[in-house]
Parts: C-alpha cells; sequence; structure tokens
C-alpha cells in the first residue's frame, strides 16, 4: 500500500497521571501505537531535603529522612542512623538491632504488598488493591502500636530506637504474619496463571543483565534479571548475618519476573521476622548519646537494601552539631535513567506495565 | 576480598595516583588528582582483580574552602566497596565526565553541575531538570546561597 | 406515606397523599454533595493516605466518592502532598480545566503553609492558597484517613448550605 505518508509524534504523559506513582513526566516520541523513544522530566517534587539536611542536627534530620522514601521509612531512618552511628562511633545494644530488623522486614513486606495492589491497578485489575492494602492494614496497626504513626515513623534514630515495644506486640506480629503467609496463596492464585495477566507481562520489558549494573540498578529488578547481589548478603549491616534465608533470584528479567520476585521477597522476610521473634532478647534499647551529639570529623557512605533497591547515605562531618553534607541516593533513580535505554520499542499499554513494575518512587528521584 | 586485600591491590596497581585519606570510616577513602582521573577509573573498571563495575553514587561537596566532588563505587564479583575523591579549588571547578566508563554517571553529574556549579567536560547533555524552567537564582546548593524567600532556621 | 413523616421540616405535605415538594436547591445541594468525584492528585506522602483511606478499612465509596482520572470529569480537587515552585503552573491548568461547581480540599501540612519545608527549602511553594482558593484545610503530617473523612463531611456540609444564586454571579 504506497503512499501512505507517517510521522512521529510527540505524547506528553503529563505530571498528573492516574497511576499514583507520583508527579513524572514521560515525553514519548511515538510511530503509531509504537514507542521510538522515552525522555523522562523529572524536578517536579524537588524539595531540597539535602540543603534542610545541612542546618538541622544530627537528631533533627531524622524526620526529614522519613520523607525521603515514605513507603518504607523505617529504612531511611536506617540508613541515616547508620551513616550517623559510623561517624560517631556508637555502640547499639542487643535489643535495638533485633527490633529495627523486625521493624524494617515488617516494612518490605508492606512496601511490597503496596507494589502488588498498584501494579495490578495500573494494568487494569481493580481487585488486588484492596486485598494489598487491606493486609497492609495489619501491619500499619502494628507500626502504630509501636510508635504512634502510620506512615513517617520517625523511630530509629541514631542510638537505637526511641520506644520499647509494647507486651502485645509479639503475639500480634505473630498472628499477623501468620495471616499474610495464609493469604499470599490468594494472592498467587489470583494473578500468578491469570492468562490475561500472563498476556500483559511476560515477555514484556526485557533487562539485560549487562544494561541493569551499567546503570546502577539495584535490589528486586537487578536481582530479576539474574544478578545475584543483596546488600544484605554481601556487604552486611545490622545482625543479618545471624539468621538463615535465601536471596531471591529470576532468570528472565522480564514484568512478570519483577512481579514474581517481590512476592517471593515477603515469604524470606515472613522467615526473618520468624527468627528474630524467636531470639529477641532483653535489655536496653537505646545507647547513652546526648541529643545534640557532635561526632568527629569524618565522612561514610552507609547503605541498605530496601524494598527498591539500595538505599544511600553520604554524611561528612566536621565536628560540629550539624552535619557538613548529606547526599541521599535511592533506587528509582537509577532505574529511570536506564528505561528510556530498554522501555523502547514497545507499545504503550506495555510501557505503563513496565513502569509499574520497576515500583519507582519520585521522592527518590527528586528528593 | 577482605579490606587489606583490597587496599594492597589498590597500593600494587595504582599506588601513585590514588592516596589513602584518613577521613573515611567504615570503608577506604582515597584522594585522586583531576588530571589522573579517567586513567584511574579505567583501571579500576577494567582490571580482573579489583572490577568496581558497579557505579553507586557521585555528588559535590562544599566545604566552605573548596569543591570536593566524591565518587562510591562497588564491585559485584569480589563484594568490595571504595570511595574516593577528587579536590577542586572554587575558581577552576572543572572535571571531566566519567559517563564512557559508567553509563550511570550520567544523570548524576547532571545534577552535580544544576546544584553546584561545577562544570562537567565532554558531557553529553547538561541541562536543567532538577529546578524549576525559569530557575535564575545560582547555584543553590553552595554554602554561600541566598535568595529572598529563603527562610533559614533559627537556632533554638 | 410513611416517608413524608419521616422527611425533615423542609418537605411540605401535600392533602391527599403522596407529593412531596421541596425546592430545586435542596434537591441539587444533596445531589451535589452525596457524589463528589475527586481527581487523583497525589504528589507525595500524603497521597499514600489518600490510597489508604480510598481503600477496603476506609471507604470513600461510601461517601460517594470515587476518584477519577481527569480533571474535566471530577468535582473536587484533593491536593495530597507538596507543591514545588515547578508544579504550581500544572496545579493552576488543573484547576481551570475543572468545571464548575468545583472545590478544593487541601490535605496536609505543606499545602497549608509548607509544612516541614517550610524553613531551609528553596523550592517549596509555601502554602497553596495563592495558587487556588482552597475550601477546607485538612492538617497533619500525614492526616489520618479519620481526618481525611471529616474533612470531606465538613465539605459536604458546606456545599448544603449554598445558595443557587452564588453560582449564577459566578
Amino acid at each position: 500500500m504506497g503512499g501512505l505518508k507517517t510521522e512521529e509524534f510527540i505524547v506528553n504523559m503529563g505530571p498528573q497521571h492516574p497511576s499514583t506513582h507520583g508527579v513524572c513526566r514521560l515525553m514519548l516520541t511515538m510511530d503509531g501505537e509504537i514507542v521510538k523513544k522515552i525522555e523522562p522530566v523529572i524536578g517536579y517534587l524537588h524539595r531540597a531535603l539535602e540543603k534542610i539536611c545541612e542546618n538541622r542536627t544530627y537528631a533533627q534530620c531524622i524526620p526529614i529522612s522519613d520523607r525521603f522514601e515514605y513507603v518504607t521509612a523505617m529504612s531511611c531512618n536506617q540508613v541515616f542512623s547508620m551513616a550517623a552511628e559510623r561517624l560517631a562511633g556508637i555502640e547499639i545494644p542487643e535489643r535495638a538491632e533485633y527490633i529495627r530488623v523486625i521493624m524494617l522486614e515488617l516494612n518490605r513486606i508492606a512496601s511490597h504488598l503496596i507494589f502488588y495492589g498498584v501494579t495490578a491497578m495500573d494494568i487494569g485489575a481493580l481487585t488486588p488493591f484492596l486485598y494489598g492494602l487491606r493486609e497492609r492494614e495489619a501491619i500499619i496497626d502494628l507500626f502504630e502500636m509501636t510508635c504512634g504513626q502510620r506512615l513517617t515513623y520517625n523511630y530509629i534514630r541514631p542510638g537505637g530506637v526511641s520506644k520499647d515495644l509494647p507486651k502485645e506486640f509479639v503475639p500480634q506480629c505473630r498472628s499477623t504474619i501468620a495471616m499474610i503467609k495464609e493469604k499470599l496463596n490468594d494472592y498467587e492464585g489470583l494473578l500468578n496463571e491469570n492468562p490475561i495477566w500472563l498476556a500483559r507481562t511476560k515477555g514484556v520489558g526485557y533487562l539485560d543483565p549487562k544494561l541493569a549494573i551499567a546503570y546502577g540498578v539495584s535490589g528486586p529488578v537487578l536481582r530479576a534479571s539474574g544478578v545475584d547481589y543483596d546488600i544484605r548478603r554481601d556487604d552486611p549491616y545490622s545482625i543479618y548475618d545471624r539468621f538463615d534465608w535465601k536471596v531471591c533470584t529470576r532468570p528472565n528479567g522480564d514484568t512478570y519476573d519483577r512481579y514474581l520476585i517481590r512476592l517471593d521477597e515477603i515469604k524470606q522476610s515472613i522467615k526473618i521476622i520468624e527468627q528474630a521473634l524467636d531470639g529477641l532478647p532483653e535489655g536496653n534499647i537505646k545507647a547513652k548519646v546526648s541529643p545534640n551529639f557532635k561526632p568527629p570529623a569524618g565522612e561514610n557512605y552507609a547503605r541498605v537494601e530496601n524494598s527498591r533497591g539500595e538505599l544511600g547515605t553520604y554524611m561528612q562531618s566536621t565536628g560540629e552539631k550539624k552535619p557538613l553534607r548529606v547526599k541521599m541516593r535511592g533506587g528509582s533513580f537509577c532505574q529511570l535513567q536506564a528505561l528510556p535505554h530498554f522501555g523502547t520499542e514497545c507499545f504503550i499499554a506495555d510501557l505503563v506495565a513496565i513502569f509499574a513494575s520497576l515500583d519507582i518512587i519520585l521522592p527518590e528521584v527528586d528528593r | 576480598m577482605t579490606k587489606e586485600q583490597l587496599q594492597t591491590a589498590i597500593t600494587e596497581k595504582l599506588g601513585d595516583k590514588m592516596t589513602l585519606l584518613d577521613t573515611g570510616r567504615h570503608d577506604l577513602m582515597y584522594e585522586v588528582k583531576r588530571e589522573n582521573l579517567l586513567e584511574v577509573c579505567k583501571t579500576l573498571k577494567d582490571d580482573e582483580s579489583l572490577a568496581f563495575d558497579y557505579y553507586l553514587n557521585s555528588h559535590g561537596v562544599d566545604t566552605k574552602e573548596k569543591f570536593e566532588v566524591v565518587y562510591n563505587l562497588a564491585s559485584i564479583i569480589h563484594k568490595t566497596r571504595i570511595d574516593f575523591k577528587v579536590i577542586l579549588p572554587y575558581d577552576s571547578a572543572e572535571i571531566e565526565s566519567v559517563q564512557t566508563i559508567w553509563p550511570g554517571a550520567n544523570w548524576f553529574e547532571r545534577e552535580m553541575w544544576e546544584l553546584y556549579g561545577i562544570n562537567v567536560l565532554n558531557h553529553d547533555n547538561l541541562t536543567r531538570f532538577l529546578l524549576a524552567d525559569d530557575w535564575d537564582k545560582g547555584f543553590p546548593m553552595r554554602k554561600d546561597w541566598d535568595a529572598p524567600g529563603f527562610i533559614r532556621m533559627p537556632e533554638l | 406515606m410513611g416517608i413524608i413523616k419521616k422527611l425533615p421540616v423542609y418537605a411540605e405535605k401535600v392533602p391527599g397523599g403522596g407529593i412531596v415538594t421541596t425546592s430545586l436547591e435542596m434537591v441539587l445541594n444533596q445531589a451535589r454533595a452525596r457524589s463528589l468525584w475527586y481527581l487523583l492528585f497525589g504528589t507525595a506522602c500524603c497521597a499514600i493516605e489518600l490510597m489508604c483511606t480510598g481503600a477496603s478499612r476506609y471507604d470513600f465509596d461510601r461517601l460517594g466518592m470515587i476518584f477519577r482520572a481527569t480533571p474535566r470529569q471530577s468535582d473536587v480537587i484533593l491536593t495530597a502532598g507538596t507543591i514545588t515552585t515547578k508544579m504550581a503552573p500544572r496545579l493552576r491548568r488543573l484547576y481551570d480545566q475543572m468545571s464548575e461547581p468545583r472545590y478544593v480540599i487541601a490535605m496536609g501540612g505543606c499545602t497549608i503553609n509548607g509544612g516541614p519545608f517550610y524553613y531551609d527549602s528553596y523550592s517549596v511553594e509555601k502554602g497553596i492558597d495563592h495558587i487556588i482558593p482552597v475550601d477546607i484545610h485538612i492538617p497533619g503530617c500525614p492526616p489520618r484517613p479519620e481526618s481525611l473523612l471529616e474533612g470531606c463531611l465538613h465539605l459536604q456540609e458546606k456545599i448544603k448550605k449554598e445558595k443557587l444564586s452564588d453560582w449564577q454571579e459566578k
């Protein structure tokens, strides 16, 4: 059929769009239905968190770090506290370490449940959204019982944790994770073998492991492409080396594997929490640290394994009570940077599925 | 590979170009001169006993006397970590881009240029992306930056 | 017949049976208040609490509120999250694209006066009052779902007191 003239045009997937990942703008150059080029435009949520932290003491920085990656605020508190503790040379008590691990893993499960709900909603299934958030409410009840907040906890501080666990925590935690373990069968039964889900996600958005390593991609997205790297095992922090758990990987690197690996990670987190609850010792929850402590001059870069990748904080101190420089680095920044290199040559509906499977949160990108 | 083994390997291969500083807590921190930067980065990535192929982070620091550019790297095969920095004086704040060695450095260097004003040579897209489109008030992360409407928190 | 007795005072009873007379204003206000469709505009942390309020435990649908993706089909814009200088013109544009009658609920401390980012931040708008006219402010960082539901109920009360002449003059 000769003589049909086509040209490429630009579609703007604007800062406000219904997949609630935040305010990310993608300028897509399209040839018909096929995406040829992606250009992310960011900066709509740049709140200058790093400038704020330069004028706060180390303890006052912790609520600011909550807002950096609010879905897993415990990990942000943890990485900040680790960087400050390494600068000041603070040792934290055993009970505080166990409580921190329990909170971090509970937060990882809550974040993966949000991923499950929101990804399914982006691809078109509305029921998993209600299921995922219903289970997440049970975990949020545990957090609220301990520290009083549902989303931005301000709980893990340099020196330990801020409040001890109430006595109803341990039995309620055990029953919550037993319930989630059972409900995972429902989730898998709903989507794993579903023909519509398989058609939308299998073989879509292949990420080459070499490309992933070149762009600094980390977390479940890296492990779903077959690379066996997890900071909890390979650069250990806290007391993760005392527990018996496995690093999950998947071979294929497409959207379906990125979905499955997060369900695997929920199972491994449940294992870690059970072991931590069994081994929880008695004792102090805070080391003796003054509120305006002044660490000696030095610098370090602390990193933790977050549910979205690697969360890193670089901190430099000059002996004052406020840090000289705080830099926060999130996993979503690198994944969004890599997206134009593997998300092209597909339909726009596939692009929505790929973007949802990367689990990007905009404040990590913009800070 | 332990930290001591890494330290000996670095001294063997790059002992004249990287000097160990004592400010690094928990990981090794080196200093590299600006003219040796690209050569050091290539050796760190390509050499088999070092194999630092995983680029984590880079950013600028303003210490009120000079600029510093800090790089954080990791190795997936050997499971090691290293940091190094390049010191730049205020009046010649320019550095080469390392994006030919690690493609992931692209956006990190762009951000560093935008917020600190450190010029990055041979970068393919040095445009504004975090600040507003009509921003004309300078480089906000510098220590001596101020603007009307910028309110500092008072000391308690 | 029994329903006439249960209706409040403003329904007039017609002798002989089952007609209820009332004013057009009252019916329109009740209809508008009980089915507010909100625009999904979540920027930051408050967006997660907005999602939780719309989910199973605290349900928005029982108040008649469903999310819409486009401003052309929504009545109320729930600004959940910090608005930065780069985002402010886009917020104004979205508000202008909504058709009247339209309402604004400002959720969270950041939309009231900048919240925790009031000091030391060079790119945060300190409140959204100077961008779009706000009807209800909900404080909190982030506000609990119960606070958000109470804010929506206050908006419903506000709508029920409106007069038809307000919209005609605009």
